[in-house]
């Protein structure tokens, strides 16, 4: 065993930093696990902003953020989660800026808020338009400052299998990425905070490392997942990466515009033109390119009203993006975007604490599924929820943690199990290398579940994932044979990740026939079904494959209504 | 469409110590990056290739590495023109840390560095408010910069003083500490200035701007580092040779206008210093090359000097703020020329059309299907 | 003959005063007459731009004032730091309305005439090495005989290269031109570009000289006779401080170090009054008698 914890945090993003440090100021030992060193977290990569009802530009309430989020979530969300989410979001924000996070200000120093997605009042806090970073930074400070009181972090080890002995999680199972070998970190609790799995297509606007470990190793440890089919597609993406230009580039004024300059928008949502829901605006997209009105498979972001001054000052960081990677400088031109696979509503199932099924273990984050969030996130709650369910996980996983036992020392013969397995994988000579694989699954997902589903083409992806796995499972080739900085092997792990979670997505899509948030099924299925589909999917991996059961949606103020924007 | 590109890249395997420059041809497309680059040379050539990578946006700072020996982001390195020109670079580990396999070096001396400078806000308040603190957004602006920081590695990569000296801080954790110096919430100030002020602080940058030159997000640390210098002389931290080195200066300016070189020496290192100094200095006067002080060398009108001094001070712009003052100006150098040629964005040869709202048309109401 | 004002900075003056009377003698022969700033400073270097960076900008404000009193479109400069440090407070006033008024008001009341952002600064190596090329290739006609020249460029010349921007600043190539149409072998080697110490040299000595020795070094072991460079803090360094090197690590490299103007001037035929090799600490013989041969 390489070493052991009270609380042991998997990822070390937003919210695995915040739960680190939550659980570490309780009282806990806590040892947190992270593939990546903790700054290069996928977090860092948000741009536009988090959201809480602080009231600073315009009246705002809890409730009527939590209202915005529940019709956003298209009345999928659990209400009693969003209630405190809402409520408790503020203070969060508060404590950030109070450990020194440098966010961009009113004229009266207080926090600037600007619109966002949806959102009835401006409540999406910010810095300028590198959020994440700004947030990252300000956790791994405060993270440093832990680590000199004796926070351990495991750097480059990236975790691939749960311990659960007796109904208890108790430990990680990780490769040691900068040093090689298979090693054993326990706790009392576990915290999984490893993000999304954009990987799973072509075009996404997340990192490398967005695979979906923890989901996967969940998944394959018996637990359910939830909501798996809802996958939100960025409305403005850079053609071919998926690189993400911020919906604070709308929410400063910006325009969607089609071939002949006409803001489309209008005429899908026209009170809230830009500013509609996400699933909203890439749908719209999604149908001016289709209907031949886009420009080489996008549309325009057009930001050249702003001026210089605004961009420069506000927009910064997207304008350097569209210049390195479209080739455009948004002062004079418009910037080409369509959708691209952003964030995974779906995830581990948990309760309003982070705690899943079973003993021990919590989630929190992308990773999560509360649900908070329901068929569709609005912009700037995801890096709320981290923030917020962060901590709450961290709290509950020290209490339960400083109260617990230790495990039965089962985790050394999984351990042992594990490294068969590695060793397994590293032995193979025979088979092709993954990224063909990788590559035919990205491109796959991105025809037949994209932003618009439709049966024959989900038909057809599960038949696509389907042989692939069997590829897979035939065997992959990793040439690095070596221990030391082995990538070559942890992606090919992470192929199968995205492999499992990609049947569960297709299943799931597949048996809900109707529309709502961003599975959208507009030539089959195009309404919304309360009677028969106000509930979550629920994945559970039995035998060897994905089973679909239904969970009922936890309502408290809110009825479902028509949602328009 | 695609473009042959050709890359040279220093394998190396720090267990065995075998180093070797291996040469690949890979087919990629236009648009690609150094980063897609080595991907595909990992996935199709040599899956053993090592090199950290993640958000190929500029953003999370894995994939600092040099390219014809300067460090760069290898996900903002577009391939393009040197594949057109037929060049080949060379690509190889960042320097001044050590190498752990092919393009990765090992970290942990980079984050020891940073820990080192105290990294987090020490509140200047026992009790935190409610809400947020008040800062207007001119005074967080002294920051902005150092708030930059993806800590990619690329100014320590080439910094000429830390490959001499191993100790010093270096650019990054300089910058940092800049940002908690510059911010109005940190209590910790004097005892941060007087922390970096120490040896193989900030008093060791050799200003190279290669830190400045190499950082790909604007960071300028070489500045950082010399608001940290201003700071800690507006608050008297000056006991360092650097710091009387620059004070000479500064006299010299105000009295003679040209600097007094002959006197920069006892002034900088001390009088005993100085005379130990003496056989080297006879060395140089037998050349002439220590001018006599007295009679000084006076700059014409040096009264305007000693006014702009006496009027400067009365100002108050007082430490990094005189620094702070020109960092506008010189982040919008391209965008003012640019602006400057009379460029509108409506009004070019392929210009995109101006928007206009649906409703605004006249008579077109277009029946689209959803 | 174009009219460009001078500014000669503090080494031209006093330590390094062969290279202002080099720079003098050699100006009108590539056709520049030179209008000597009399009521200037200091540019500050990296010091007073650190110590007290307000006046920083203020005193190289006045030096651009009366650049532009001249009349001139070109501030010509020889000395990297001050190059940087005019072009950088340049920039700044061009393009901040709001700094610009205030330093004007300032340089108003105290009797300096108001900054008008019309003068450029260069350095008589962009000079000869661009628009006055021609006029270096004529009038270097006794040529360097195949004299084997190290180019140093130091560091601010080159960087921030947004701030300079006249050569590559990972494969500058003015100084290597330059050598070549004064007849000689330009010498290549990887710290031509990297830091001769000089900012340094007094506070931090053992880190400097340990970044002294590696062009010095590296240009002997590739052979060169001499090496050239356009900044005289630069060449403090690799001249004066060449006993040092000696000193510390007893290796006595005897490497010749000349300014630009110097080697310009000694193909183009300029007297040893005009050229004063004397005044180098580490002698200039051996370079002689080779271009004498």
């Amino acid at each position: 065993m390489e070493a052991m914890h009270d609380v042991l945090v998997v990822g070390a993003g937003c919210a695995g930093m915040r739960a680190a440090i939550e659980a570490h100021d309780r009282g806990a030992s806590v040892g947190v696990i992270s593939k990546l060193h903790p700054t290069r977290s996928h977090s860092g990569a948000a741009e536009g902003g988090i959201n809480a009802a602080l009231g600073n530009t315009a009246e705002d309430s809890p409730e009527k953020h939590a209202f915005d989020t529940v019709k956003g979530s298209d009345y999928l969300g659990d209400q009693d989660a969003i209630e405190i989410f809402t409520r408790e979001a503020p203070g969060d924000i508060y404590q950030l800026e109070h450990w020194g996070a440098v966010f961009s200000r009113n004229d009266d120093g207080r926090l600037a808020q600007r619109p966002f997605g949806a959102a009835g009042s401006p409540r999406t806090v910010y810095a300028a338009d590198i959020t994440g970073h700004v947030l990252i930074q300000v956790l791994y400070e405060q993270l440093q400052k832990r680590m000199a009181e004796g926070m351990t972090v495991h750097e480059e080890y990236f975790a691939f299998r749960l311990v659960i002995e007796d109904g208890r999680c108790t430990g990680v199972i990780c490769w040691d990425l900068l040093n090689g070998g298979v090693k054993l970190v326990t706790g009392k609790s576990v915290i999984l905070a490893t993000g999304g799995a954009g990987r799973l297509y072509r075009a996404t606007t997340n990192a490398y490392a967005c695979t979906g470990d923890g989901m996967a190793m969940a998944l394959r440890a018996g637990l359910p997942l939830k909501d798996m089919e809802f996958m939100q597609f960025h409305p403005t993406t850079m053609y071919p990466s998926g690189i993400l230009i911020t919906e604070g580039c709308r929410g400063e004024g910006g325009y969607l515009i089609n071939k002949e300059g006409e803001r489309f928008m209008q005429r899908y949502a026209p009170n809230a033109l830009e500013l509609a829901s996400r699933d909203v605006v890439s749908r719209s997209e999604t149908t001016e390119i289709e209907a031949g009105r886009g420009v080489n498979g996008s549309v325009y972001l057009d930001l050249r009203h702003l001026g210089p001054e605004k961009i420069l000052t506000r927009l910064p960081g997207s304008r350097e993006l569209a210049m390195t990677y479209a080739g455009v400088d948004p002062i004079y031109a418009p910037i080409p975007v369509r959708p691209g696979a952003h964030y995974h509503m779906g995830g581990v199932e948990v309760d309003n604490w982070g705690l899943s099924e079973v003993e021990g273990l919590y989630a929190s984050g992308e990773v999560a599924c509360v649900s908070v969030h329901g068929a569709n996130r609005l912009g700037g709650n995801s890096l709320m929820e981290t923030i917020t369910f962060g901590r709450r996980s961290g709290q509950a996983a020290a209490e339960h943690a400083l109260s617990a036992s230790a495990g039965n020392g089962a985790g050394e013969a999984a351990r042992a199990d594990a490294e068969r397995w590695v060793k397994s994988i590293l032995d193979n000579t025979e088979g092709e290398r993954p990224w063909a694989i990788r590559d035919e699954l990205g491109q796959s997902m991105l025809e037949n579940f994209g932003v618009f589903r439709r049966a024959e083409k989900m038909e057809a992806q599960l038949g696509i994932i389907e042989g692939l796995s069997e590829r897979y499972e035939r065997g992959v080739v990793v040439e690095d044979k070596g221990e030391v900085f082995n990538s070559d092997l942890t992606q090919a792990i992470e192929l199968g990740y995205l492999l499992d979670l990609a049947s569960c997505m297709l299943q799931a899509g597949s048996a809900r026939t109707e529309s709502r948030g961003a599975h959208s099924r507009p030539y089959d299925f195009p309404d919304r079904d309360d009677e028969n589909f106000l509930k979550h999917s629920i994945t559970r991996w039995v035998g060897d494959g994905p089973e679909l059961s239904y969970r009922e949606v936890r309502m408290t103020q809110w009825e479902p209504m028509e949602r328009k924007y | 469409m695609a473009m042959q590109v050709g890359l040279k890249i220093w394998r190396y395997d720090a267990r065995t110590g075998d180093r070797a420059l291996k040469e690949y041809e890979i087919s990629a497309p236009e648009e690609a990056t150094l980063l897609d680059c080595l991907d595909i040379v990992k996935d199709q050539h040599d899956g053993s290739l090592a090199f950290r990578k993640s958000c190929r946006m500029m953003i999370c700072g894995s994939c600092g590495m040099r390219m014809d020996g300067g460090a760069v982001l290898a996900c903002k390195t577009r391939m393009y023109d040197i594949a057109q020109a037929g060049q080949v670079p060379v690509i190889s580990a960042m320097g001044n840390l050590p190498i752990v396999k092919d393009l990765v070096v090992d970290m942990e001396p980079f984050w020891q560095k940073m820990r080192s400078v105290d990294p987090y806000l020490q509140p200047r308040y026992d009790q935190a408010q409610e809400r947020e603190n008040v800062v207007q957004q001119k005074t967080m602006d002294v920051i902005h910069k150092e708030s930059l920081c993806i800590n990619c590695g690329c100014c320590t990569s080439e910094c000429n003083s830390l490959e001499s000296d191993p100790d010093f801080l270096g650019p990054a954790a300089l910058a940092k500490g800049m940002r908690f110096v510059g911010d109005p919430r940190d209590g910790a100030t004097i005892e941060r200035l007087e922390k970096y002020s120490e040896a193989h602080g900030l008093w060791d940058c050799t200003r190279c701007y290669f830190c400045n030159e190499r950082c790909p997000k604007g960071v300028d640390p070489r500045d950082a580092i010399a608001k940290l210098g201003a700071e800690a002389m507006k608050n008297g931290i000056d006991r360092d040779m650097g710091a009387k080195h620059a004070k000479w200066f500064v006299t010299s300016a105000k009295t003679t206008g040209w600097l007094r070189e002959t006197e920069l020496v006892p002034k900088t290192q001390g009088l005993v210093a100085s005379i130990k100094e003496v056989k080297f200095a006879m060395g140089l006067a037998r050349k002439g090359k220590v001018p006599p002080p007295f009679p000084p060398h006076v700059a014409a009108e040096i009264g305007e000097s000693r006014a702009l001094f006496d009027l400067v001070k009365a100002q108050g712009r007082d430490g990094a703020l005189g620094i702070v003052q020109g960092e506008k100006a010189l982040g919008r150098i391209e965008s003012h020329h640019e602006a400057a040629g009379g460029r509108d964005p409506y009004n070019e040869p392929d210009s995109a059309p101006r928007p206009f709202l649906p409703s605004e048309r006249e008579g077109s109401e277009e029946a689209v299907s959803q | 003959m174009k009219k460009v004002a001078y500014y000669k900075g503090c080494l031209a003056s006093l330590s390094a005063k062969e290279l202002d009377i080099s720079t003098q003698a050699l100006a009108p022969k590539v056709g520049y007459e030179l209008l000597e700033l009399e009521s200037v400073t200091c540019c500050g270097a990296g010091d007073i731009h650190e110590a007290e960076p307000d006046y920083y900008v203020h005193l190289n404000a006045r030096i651009l004032a009366y650049a532009e009193a001249t009349g001139c479109d070109t501030l010509m400069t020889v000395c990297n730091v001050c190059t940087l440090n005019l072009r950088q407070a340049n920039y700044q006033l061009q393009i901040d309305e709001e700094l610009r008024e205030r330093v004007n008001d300032n340089l108003e009341q105290v009797g300096v005439p108001r900054y008008q952002g019309t003068v450029d600064v260069k350095h008589f190596l962009w000079l000869i090495a661009g628009e006055s090329f021609a006029e270096l290739q004529a009038v270097a006609h006794k040529g360097l005989k195949g004299l084997k020249v190290a180019p140093f460029y130091g560091c601010q010349i080159l960087r921030p290269s947004k701030l300079m921007g006249f050569d590559n600043p990972d494969k500058p190539e003015s100084l290597e031109r330059i050598i070549q149409a004064c007849g000689g072998e330009a010498i290549d080697y990887p710290a031509k570009i990297k830091c001769c110490g000089f900012p340094i040299i007094q506070a931090r000595e053992d880190t400097a000289l340990a970044e002294l020795i590696q062009p010095i070094e590296q240009a002997k072991e590739a052979g060169a006779d001499a090496m050239v460079t356009p900044c005289p803090l630069c060449h403090l360094s690799l001249d004066a401080w060449q006993s040092k090197l000696k000193k510390q690590t007893g290796k006595d490299f005897q490497m010749p170090i000349l300014h630009l103007s110097q080697l310009v001037g000694v193909a183009a035929g300029l007297t040893d009054a005009e050229l004063k090799f004397k005044r180098h600490v580490v002698s200039v013989q051996p370079v002689i008698e080779k271009l004498s041969v």
